[in-house]
């Protein structure tokens, strides 16, 4: 019988064990459980952070794709287009939340890269272009340069009309080929290609118009007081400088309008004044004109346009080099009004007009035409007939007295008597120049000068009381002398 | 007188007559005498003419000459000259051609009849 209570006994106490070691084991679960509960969220919030990351980055891929996208598309593009023309706008980052970015930075310095690379080949491009042109038109210069002297040759050598027409004509077109070339050298920096010697402004003047089809519709006048000349370095700029100015404006105005160029002398230098009536430039034409004309910027052959314009531009890079300035404004009548003005200091001279007789074409001095006639009269009305010393002096006509006597008219007759061959200078004053009298020219008309001024009745009848002597006395001679076969026979 | 010539010239011939080359009469040579008539000088005359004016104006010069002093082609010097002419400015004489002029002999034997017709 004890064996079932001893059997029950183990039963229960191997229950118990169980029980306790199950009781154990599922604590242990439970605390597992919780356990792996709590992972499990945490994985899951990891899970979605991540796919909530994974999904911003994705958007951030794309928006950094789009932005290379809008770089290659929009942004290069605009900055090509800016480096030709500086108007144009570049336009920024597409996403404005990539500002300050690494890809912000790392964009704009491929931008930078880009403009520089394109910067520099474009210079270079245009560098080569311009020593291609510089080569051609240098070379072309001094033919036409040959052609121009012998044309000049010709036209001495012979005189038919006709073909003093057309030799004339062949001139005239050569100076127009040799303008252009001269411009398109200057604008590819070669030098004027000339050098000439000191040269009286207004024969500048004249020569300058005398290069441009329409040239007589130029009408030139003449303020200078003095014989003022541009030293020989300069001519030629100054020349080319007029030249594009005058073509602008015979350009710009209509083919029955004049276009009116004014030589006046300042206090410390001379200035070219060029007014037309035409049609004008409007506010950014004179704008991009006065860039041009400053000389500033380095010159690029693409920036003329097409068909290129480079007269301005020419010219503004004379000016630089040369050190004189231009200007051009609209005019108070309507047109355009262009000033070239020379600095005295370097660039100008006054010259003596008997060793260096002026031009015959060059303007005169515009204020000689009133006081002219007077001064002229005066002399001449004097009722002695002048001494044959003074006589050049005093029946010089035009300019010679009517310039010194403009500004000072009172010493100028007290002075004339005692100096017979050049005006007197007043004290203080400039030495002034006479007008256009070679001086063999002088020695010439000296003598046959004499027989100008009028005689007084006393010199005519003693003149004529000579002649009869004269004669009376050779009829004497011829009746003394041994008879000749004819006077023989009469008597 | 002329320091200047070996060097080129910077006003072209042309530009004194407007390109012309034809003068207005055909009667003028490089010898024709001129002389000036004597008018006053105006401010209508181009400064050019005035030149001309001007020199002529103690006496009477050949185109040539005239031209020469004005640097100028006779052509041109002729153009300007007939302008002149035209004007009544100025007087031009055609020169005498050699075989028109008096025979001296001739005239010697008119004096000597004067001579003996006095005598």
């Amino acid at each position: 019988m004890t064996s079932i209570p001893e059997a029950l006994l183990w039963c229960l106490s191997a229950g118990t064990a169980a029980a306790v070691v199950l009781a154990a084991l599922l604590v242990r679960t439970h605390k597992q459980r919780a356990d792996l509960r709590q992972r499990l969220t945490a994985s899951e919030e990891q899970n979605s952070a991540t796919l909530h990351s994974n999904t911003e980055l994705s958007a951030r891929l794309r928006a950094t794709e789009a932005e290379i996208r809008h770089l290659a598309g929009a942004r290069l593009p605009d900055l090509t287009m800016a480096l030709a023309h500086p108007h144009v706008p570049v336009r920024g980052l597409l996403d404005s939340r990539f500002a300050g970015s690494e890809t912000d930075h790392a964009l704009t310095a491929v931008l930078e890269q880009i403009g520089q690379a394109v910067t520099s080949e474009r210079q270079r491009v245009d560098a080569a272009a311009q020593s291609t042109l510089r080569g051609a038109t240098t070379t072309i210069q001094a033919l036409l340069y040959r052609l121009q002297t012998a044309l000049q040759d010709m036209q001495h050598r012979y005189d038919d009309p006709q073909i003093a027409q057309d030799l004339l004509d062949a001139d005239f077109l050569n100076e127009q080929a040799l303008r252009r070339i001269q411009a398109t050298s200057v604008v590819c920096g070669a030098w004027p290609g000339l050098t000439r010697e000191d040269s009286y402004l207004a024969e500048l003047v004249v020569g300058a118009t005398s290069r441009l089809r329409g040239y007589e519709r130029v009408q030139v006048s003449n303020q200078l007081r003095d014989p003022v000349a541009v030293v020989a370095r300069a001519v030629e700029p100054i020349a080319i400088t007029v030249t594009e100015l005058l073509a602008n404006a015979l350009h710009h105005s209509h083919q029955e309008l004049p276009v009116t160029v004014t030589l006046q002398q300042g206090n410390r230098g001379a200035s070219v004044i060029i007014d037309d009536y035409g049609v004008g430039m409007h506010d950014d034409e004179i704008k991009h004109a006065m860039e041009l004309l400053s000389g500033d910027d380095d010159l690029l052959l693409t920036q003329l346009g097409d068909p290129p314009r480079s007269g301005f531009a020419a010219a503004g890079q004379l000016v630089r080099q040369y050190g004189y300035g231009v200007h051009v404004e609209p005019s108070p009548y309507g047109g355009v009004r262009a000033v070239v003005y020379i600095p005295g200091d370097p660039l100008l001279t006054v010259l003596d007009e008997s060793a260096q007789p002026m031009s015959v074409m060059a303007p005169l001095p515009h204020r000689a035409g009133v006081p002219d006639r007077s001064s002229s009269v005066l002399p001449t009305g004097a009722s002695t007939p002048p001494p044959a010393a003074h006589a050049p002096s005093a029946v010089r006509p035009a300019a010679a007295p009517a310039q010194t006597a403009a500004p000072t008219p009172a010493p100028d007759p007290a002075a004339r008597p005692d100096a017979p061959a050049a005006p007197a200078p007043a004290e203080g004053e400039l030495p002034r120049r006479r007008r256009r009298k070679p001086v063999s020219e002088d020695e010439q008309s000296a003598p046959r000068a004499e027989s100008i001024p009028p005689r007084s009745p006393e010199e005519t009848a003693s003149r004529w009381a000579a002649l009869q002597q004269g004669t009376e006395s050779g009829r004497a001679a011829a009746q003394s002398e041994p008879p000749r076969s004819p006077e023989g026979n009469a008597h | 007188m002329t320091p200047r010539q070996s060097n080129r010239r910077l006003v072209p011939a042309y530009l004194a007559t407007g390109g012309r080359a034809r003068p207005s009469r055909n009667t003028l040579d490089r010898l024709s005498l001129l002389h000036s008539a004597g008018m006053p000088v105006t401010s209508e005359v181009r400064p050019e003419e005035r030149r001309i004016l001007e020199l002529l104006q103690p006496g009477a010069l050949s185109l040539a000459e005239v031209a020469a002093h004005l640097h100028l082609p006779v052509s041109v010097v002729k153009v300007l000259v007939a302008d002149l002419v035209d004007a009544g400015r100025l007087h031009a004489r055609v020169p005498i051609p050699e075989a028109e002029q008096f025979d001296r002999q001739i005239l010697e034997r008119v004096l000597d009849g004067l001579r003996s017709l006095k005598s």
